[in-house]
């Protein structure tokens, strides 16, 4: 199961998806609502879908928003960031109802440079049993879109959570993916963010900005914050390998 | 040489990453400290960056002595005419990703010695191997104030290195810690432990707060070689412990626990094997 927008990443995943595991035992969800509805990407989406052969299925979440709207007594309408981010959670419960429902897994298509960034929502769009494009940048799913033949007019569209109309991603994170993704690459690699500043010629004001919202968001990567109460504790002490059919 | 020493012990919370913070707050307690008549003031392990540094210990590893805090401290140290040990992450001078969970001991007369973590605890919520590399050395050092060694926390389960640091002179022994809630009965005994077997005066330091879910319980003390708490901190909260110490009880102690008087060297020998065929 995976959710399709038609954007690049989740394009790219489903793409991946269809290549390693066949097309037949993909389903893809495509989520509109109102606010946010925008023919091209639907019409995107349905490309991929034809070009690497697995059903897609389009689900207008509108009436389920609706229904929180009106049960939630504090709900406001002006409010843009928890209603955003209350569609990204609608999106991961209907594909973890189809994917109960089918015994299927549900695949993920964040990125390095949006997860380090903390530029998803909590239990929302991150949601996935896996991630395969969380180890890569913006700019290489760029790459990897074009080297698995995702079609140049979604790698060119711009990338937005479409959380609310006209959200892009670039202007809110205030800064290119060319340039975050080389700002990021030199935190991964330990390089002190003057050195950053000074080899990319930005103010290092900027670079420890970046930095700033990388290590604040910490707590959107990780589970649940604990406590150490008893002899191994969840989170800090087991260190079980995945074997999902033990 | 003094018979007599007061010794603080400084129990605080330290805010992961941030050293001026940290530094802002040992030099606090040290003014306090001194203004209560203490000789050596005794920081956690890591006080100067909190304990779950985790990959951020790279960019936090000062030298020593020649790092920007050691030199903040010592002059702290100097203006109030005080000895200090405080821990911190010291990287090697050849080579920067080279790391030590390091004790210092800064003095009034400046920087006085070092001492890097010989045991590195890598079980449980402990990842130091994956950081830090060992110390070799069990240095004892010899001050205004007596002669001082330093263990850091997981050291106390091994009595080796207190013993082997009592052999050497010390009488003090400062044993800094980030000791979580969970091993506080195992430190309540192993630090009075480690007091008894060496008569050493044991002055243990705990870290207070919570870092990543990771709660550390103060209950910083001192220990003398009978085994008696002279002075306790708090359970979970900061504090500031100031006690005296007069090491001419340990000639009493030492006639009536001898067991330096009585150590066998020759199973040191079988130890030695045996450890390394275990």
């Amino acid at each position: 199961m995976i959710g399709l927008s038609g954007g690049i990443d989740s394009s790219t995943a489903s793409a991946l998806a269809a290549l390693a595991i066949g097309g037949d035992k993909v389903i893809a969800l495509n989520m509109p609502e109102k606010e946010t509805y925008n023919k091209t990407d639907i019409q995107h989406a349905k490309n991929v879908s034809k070009k690497f052969g697995f059903k897609i299925e389009t689900i207008d979440i509108t009436p389920i928003l609706e229904s929180y709207y009106k049960s939630l007594p504090v709900y406001d309408t002006e409010e843009k960031l928890s209603k955003g981010n209350l569609k990204a959670r609608t999106r991961m419960t209907c594909l973890y109802y189809y994917a109960n429902h089918l015994s299927k897994i549900v695949c993920g298509s964040s990125d390095k440079s949006e997860t380090m960034m903390g530029y998803f929502t909590k239990w929302g769009d991150v949601a996935a049993d896996i991630s395969p494009l969380m180890d890569l940048y913006k700019t290489q799913v760029r790459q990897l879109a074009a080297h698995v033949g995702i079609p140049p007019e979604i790698i060119a569209k711009p990338s937005t959570p479409q959380l609310w109309p006209g959200q892009l991603a670039e202007e809110e994170l205030g800064i290119k993916y060319e340039i975050l993704d080389l700002i990021l690459l030199g935190l991964e690699n330990f390089m002190p963010p003057e050195d950053i500043a000074d080899q990319l010629k930005l103010p290092p004001k900027l670079v420890r900005d970046i930095r700033g919202r990388w290590l604040t968001r910490e707590h959107k990567r990780r589970p649940p914050l604990t406590l150490k109460l008893e002899y191994r504790t969840i989170g800090t002490d087991f260190r079980l390998p995945y074997t999902p059919s033990h | 040489m003094p018979k007599e020493v007061t010794v603080a012990l400084a129990q605080i919370s330290s805010k992961v990453g941030d050293k001026d913070y940290n530094i802002k707050t040992m030099k606090k307690k040290i003014e306090l400290a001194k203004s209560k008549g203490a000789n050596l003031v005794i920081f956690p392990e890591l006080a100067l960056t909190g304990y779950v540094c985790r990959d951020l210990v790279y960019e936090l590893a000062e030298l020593v002595p020649n790092g920007p805090s050691v030199r903040q401290i010592t002059r702290v140290a100097k203006r109030e005419n005080v000895h200090v040990i405080f821990g911190m992450i010291e990287h090697s001078v050849k080579a920067a990703a080279v790391l030590h969970n390091t004790a210092v001991l800064t003095g009034p007369r400046g920087f006085i010695g070092k001492y890097e973590k010989v045991h590195l605890p890598t079980h449980s919520v402990f990842e130091e191997k994956r950081y830090f590399r060992q110390g070799y050395q069990t240095p004892v050092f010899q001050t205004d104030i007596g002669k001082l060694g330093m263990i850091i926390c997981y050291d106390v389960y091994f009595p080796e290195i207190t013993r082997l640091m009592r052999l050497k002179g010390a009488q003090l022994i400062a044993c800094i810690s980030a000791s979580p809630s969970v091993r506080r009965g195992f430190f309540e005994v192993l630090t009075a432990a480690r007091a008894i077997e060496s008569t050493v005066f044991l002055a243990f330091t705990n870290l207070v707060g919570v870092e990543d879910g990771l709660q550390f319980w103060g209950g910083s003390r001192l220990i003398a070689p009978s085994g008696n708490i002279i002075a306790e901190a708090k359970y979970d909260e900061e504090d500031l412990i100031v006690a005296k110490i007069n090491y001419s009880e340990m000639k009493r102690l030492e006639a009536f626990v001898p067991t330096l008087r009585d150590l066998r060297p020759e199973l040191f020998n079988a130890l030695k094997e045996e450890t390394e065929n275990l």
